[in-house]
């Protein structure tokens, strides 16, 4: 499929490396129209204002017949649209429910108890790397914490976890344009009915994790199907499988790029509570936001965007824009009132960043006080093809071993 | 050391109250409740939840001044 020619640029693989001078270019102008009649916003106020704005949709279902831009639809007829991909008031009544043994008001505590579980999962990885003088960041760290933690925290039984790993990852690349969707519709199917069966188990069986909980939801007075949860839990595996990962690798890889910073970290390891901030802003795991839909006419910054068209939001370059952030292309952890976009904002803000941060918060200050001497051996490191959840594939670090 | 949130700024997404449930607690999912005086052993909870707030409204002041008001109240 043609894509406008700017987008076409920022999903082409040979700029995930370094995709910022692009969003520089086209920040120019905050909106963009491109051939396929899509348009592409580029800076902080604009993409917040946007972000808050009803007319704006997560329903792909609200596309014009034949509007241009490419399909990145969960478009499947075996499960309904997961809350990501709804507006108000489904959103908010799916939302509202998966929340309830998440998070507050009624599990305050159940996140924060995980944290000995979160730091467990750390230890046990990074032990497994004694002996080596060489690390891959990635396939050893950043990858299977979250890949566990998701799976814990959903109550996915731990000998089915390496099934997952290969749905996952194509599941995912539904979120990328430039990506065919065959591979993916198998995918779902199969990711689908493994969930659906499990829901049923854990109806009986609740176990630990949400799920049990949620299973009880779906009864005759509960507030959602069976169908609509093997969606958001499939939702919620994705979202931990392929963001975290690029949250925990981009801060790395951005420490190895800092040595000032990554020395000053290494005595004050409290300094990670505002360096994940800082790198939410600067590499945002989740460069863009590529399939909102407008439901009627908005007037914004001089362009009506008309009623049907796609639009694009980019939050990576939102963020680096110098409008609202001074020196915008300095990493800088001191940072003041960093109001970043890398987990959204509005009613989509993401679901799971109290955990992401938790995960992130502990993982890199065990990674650097237990790999001696790192140094990055390949830079850039290989990228994943993936353009919106972008990340390294490959993080190869050397290291004297392993302090204790 | 104390806290206070700023009214004007908060918007309920709890990034908070997950981070420092022994802070700030959410009631009936619209108001936000927080105690604004704290001690030593909740200074990394409240580091946490000040950074993660989205619209950066919780202010924090670390030193060890008497605070007045012991509560506060979010609407
Ligand atoms: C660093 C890691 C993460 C980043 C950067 C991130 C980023 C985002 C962003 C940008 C959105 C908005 C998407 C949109 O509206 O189109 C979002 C939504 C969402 N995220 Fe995350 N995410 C992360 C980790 C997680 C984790 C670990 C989970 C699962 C527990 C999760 C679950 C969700 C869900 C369910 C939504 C949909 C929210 C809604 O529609 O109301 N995310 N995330
Ligand atoms: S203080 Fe910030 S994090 Fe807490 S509820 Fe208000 S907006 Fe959310």
């Amino acid at each position: 499929m043609a894509l406008g020619t700017m987008s076409a640029q920022i999903t082409d693989f040979s700029n995930r490396a370094d995709p910022y001078p692009l969003y520089a270019a086209l920040r120019k102008s905050p909106v963009t129209r491109q051939d396929d009649g899509s348009y592409l916003v580029s800076t902080y106020y604009e993409v917040r204002s946007l972000a808050n704005d009803p007319r704006l949709s997560n329903d792909l279902r609200n596309r014009a017949p034949g509007a241009g831009g490419p399909a990145v639809a969960e478009e499947d007829t075996n499960l309904p649209p997961s809350f990501l991909f709804h507006d108000p008031p489904e959103h908010d009544r799916l939302r509202n429910t998966t929340m309830r043994p998440f998070g507050p008001p009624h599990s305050p505590r159940f996140l924060h108890d995980m944290r000995d579980d979160i730091a467990r999962i750390i230890t046990d990885l990074l032990d497994a790397l004694d002996g080596k003088d060489e690390v891959d960041v990635v396939e050893d760290f950043a990858y299977p914490l979250p890949v566990t933690a998701i799976c814990r925290i959903l109550g996915v039984p731990r000998e089915d976890e390496p099934r997952f790993h290969g749905w996952a990852d194509i599941v995912a690349s539904v979120l990328d344009p430039s990506q065919g969707k065959e591979k993916v519709q198998d995918a779902r199917r199969e990711l689908g009915a493994y969930l659906s069966d499990l829901i049923e188990a854990k109806r009986r069986h609740p176990g630990s994790g949400i799920l049990g909980p949620l299973a009880q939801e779906t009864g005759p007075n509960g507030s959602m199907s069976t169908a609509e949860l093997a969606s958001t839990s499939m939702l919620l595996l994705i979202a931990g499988h392929e963001t975290t990962v690029n949250l925990i690798s981009n801060a790395t890889l951005t420490l190895l790029r800092h040595p000032d910073i990554l020395k000053r970290f290494q005595t004050e390891p409290g300094l990670v509570v505002p360096l994940v901030e800082e790198v939410l802003r600067y590499e945002p795991p989740v460069q863009f936001i590529p399939f909102t839909v407008a439901l009627s006419d908005i007037d914004i910054a001089g362009t009506t965007i008309p009623k049907g068209a796609q639009v694009w939001l980019l939050l990576a370059s939102a963020n680096r824009d110098p409008k609202r952030f001074e020196d915008p292309d300095r990493f800088d952890p001191d940072r003041e009132d960093n109001q970043h976009l890398g987990f959204y904002t509005g009613i989509h803000y993401c679901f799971g960043a109290p955990l992401a941060r938790m995960e992130a918060q502990l993982a890199l200050p065990h990674l650097f006080r237990r790999i001696k001497n790192p140094r990055l051996m390949a830079d850039p490191p290989p990228y994943r093809a993936n353009p919106v959840l972008r990340g390294p594939r490959h993080l190869p670090v050397a290291i004297d071993g392993l302090a204790a | 050391m104390r806290l206070v949130v700023d009214l004007n700024r908060c918007q309920g997404f709890a990034q908070c109250a997950f981070l420092a449930p022994d802070v700030f607690v959410l009631h009936g999912g619209e108001a936000l409740l927080f105690t604004s005086r704290f001690d030593e052993g909740l200074r990394d909870q409240v580091e946490q939840a000040a950074a993660a707030c989205p619209v950066q409204a919780v202010l924090v002041d670390f030193s060890d001044e008497p605070a007045k008001g012991a509560e506060g109240h979010v609407g």
